[in-house]
C-alpha cells in the first residue's frame, strides 16, 4: 500500500483517539490553555512599527525596514547636534584666534578671507 | 491563539502519550509546550502557529526523555551506592505498571470501533521512536516532508524512510490483528 493512503487511512482513527481522550484529560488540557493564554499578550502593534508583547525585548520582531525607520528619528536628530556643534566650534574659534592675534600670516593673504574680514558682521 | 491551542490541545497530548507513555508526564508535556508558544511567539501569523507548536512540543518530549535518563543515571549511581531507599522504582516494573495502564477499561473501548481504535493506537505506540515522530507529523498533522523534517532535525530523505518504515511496520501489525483499514 502506499505510505500516503495508508497515512491517510489512519488519521480518523487517531483523530477519533484524540476526541474520546478522557474527561479528566480534557479537563486538565483546557485548564494549561487557559494558563498558556494567561501568559499569551496580544501583540500592540502602532503604525506597524511598534510591538509590545508581555514586556519582553528578546521576542520583539521587526523587518529589516522597520528596524530602519526605527533608528531613522535617532540618526536623524544626532546629525543635526553634530552639525550644528561643528559650526559652532569653527565660528568659536576663529574669533577666538582672531582676539588673540594667533592667525597665521598666510591667512591674511587669503584674498576670501581679508574680503570676509571686511563684510559687516551681522 | 486560543483556537489554535483548542484545535491541537487534544491530538498534542496523544502524540505525548504515545511517545512517554504516561498520562501525567504527557499532561505537563503538553502543557509546557503551549505556555512556551504563548510566551515566545505572540506576534507569529496563525499560518506559522502549527509547525512552531509541533517543534516545541518534539523538543519538550526530548527533554522530558532527557531528563528521565538524568533521573535513572542517579537513581542507578544511588542504588548502587545503597543510598536509594527500598521503594526506588525498578524502571522494568514501571514499564510493566505503563503497559498495564493502557489495557482498555472504561465502556465505550469495549465496542468494536474502540477495540479497533486501541489497537492501532498500540500499533503507534509499539513504533520506535523516530518512526513514531515521522509518521505522526506527516500523517496526522499534515505536516509536509520539508516541514516534518524540520521540525525532527533530519533530512527529507530520513522522513521519507522513517515514513515508509513505519507505515509497513504498522499495516502488519495490524493485519497480524485481521484489521484492515
Amino acid at each position: 500500500m502506499n505510505p500516503n493512503d495508508f497515512g491517510n487511512k489512519m488519521k480518523p482513527w487517531l483523530d477519533r483517539g484524540a476526541a474520546a481522550v478522557g474527561e479528566m484529560q480534557a479537563t486538565r488540557l483546557k485548564s494549561a490553555r487557559l494558563r498558556a493564554m494567561d501568559a499569551y499578550r496580544e501583540p500592540v502593534r502602532w503604525l506597524g512599527l511598534v510591538t509590545i508583547n508581555a514586556g519582553t525585548a528578546q521576542t520583539l520582531q521587526y523587518s529589516v525596514v522597520q528596524r530602519v525607520l526605527l533608528f531613522l528619528p535617532i540618526v536623524a536628530l544626532l546629525a543635526v547636534l553634530a552639525i550644528k556643534s561643528a559650526d559652532e566650534m569653527d565660528l568659536g574659534e576663529l574669533d577666538a584666534q582672531l582676539l588673540t592675534q594667533e592667525l597665521p600670516p598666510d591667512a591674511f593673504l587669503d584674498q576670501d578671507f581679508r574680503s570676509w574680514l571686511g563684510k559687516p558682521q551681522g | 491563539m486560543s483556537d489554535f491551542l483548542a484545535s491541537v490541545d487534544r491530538r498534542a497530548f496523544k502524540q505525548a502519550v504515545f511517545a512517554v507513555r504516561d498520562d501525567e508526564s504527557a499532561l505537563d508535556i503538553v502543557q509546557d509546550a503551549m505556555m512556551r508558544l504563548a510566551e515566545k511567539y505572540p506576534d507569529r501569523p496563525a499560518a506559522e502557529l502549527p509547525l512552531l507548536f509541533q517543534r516545541i512540543l518534539q523538543n519538550a518530549i526530548r527533554d522530558h526523555f532527557r531528563r528521565q535518563k538524568v533521573r535513572s543515571t542517579w537513581t542507578t549511581l544511588l542504588s548502587n551506592l545503597g543510598l536509594g531507599g527500598e521503594d526506588d522504582a525498578d524502571p522494568l516494573e514501571t514499564l510493566e505498571v505503563d503497559e498495564a495502564s493502557n489495557i482498555p477499561s472504561s465502556p465505550a473501548e469495549q465496542l468494536e470501533q474502540s477495540q479497533v481504535m486501541a489497537a492501532i493506537e498500540e500499533a503507534v505506540q509499539g513504533l520506535p521512536g523516530r518512526q513514531r515522530e515521522a509518521f505522526m507529523l506527516r500523517y496526522w498533522e499534515e505536516l509536509d516532508v520539508s516541514e516534518t523534517a524540520k521540525v525532527m532535525g533530519c533530512s527529507e530523505g530520513s522522513v521519507k524512510t522513517h515514513c515508509s518504515r513505519a507505515t509497513h511496520a504498522l499495516a502488519k501489525v495490524l493485519r497480524s490483528k485481521g484489521i484492515t483499514l
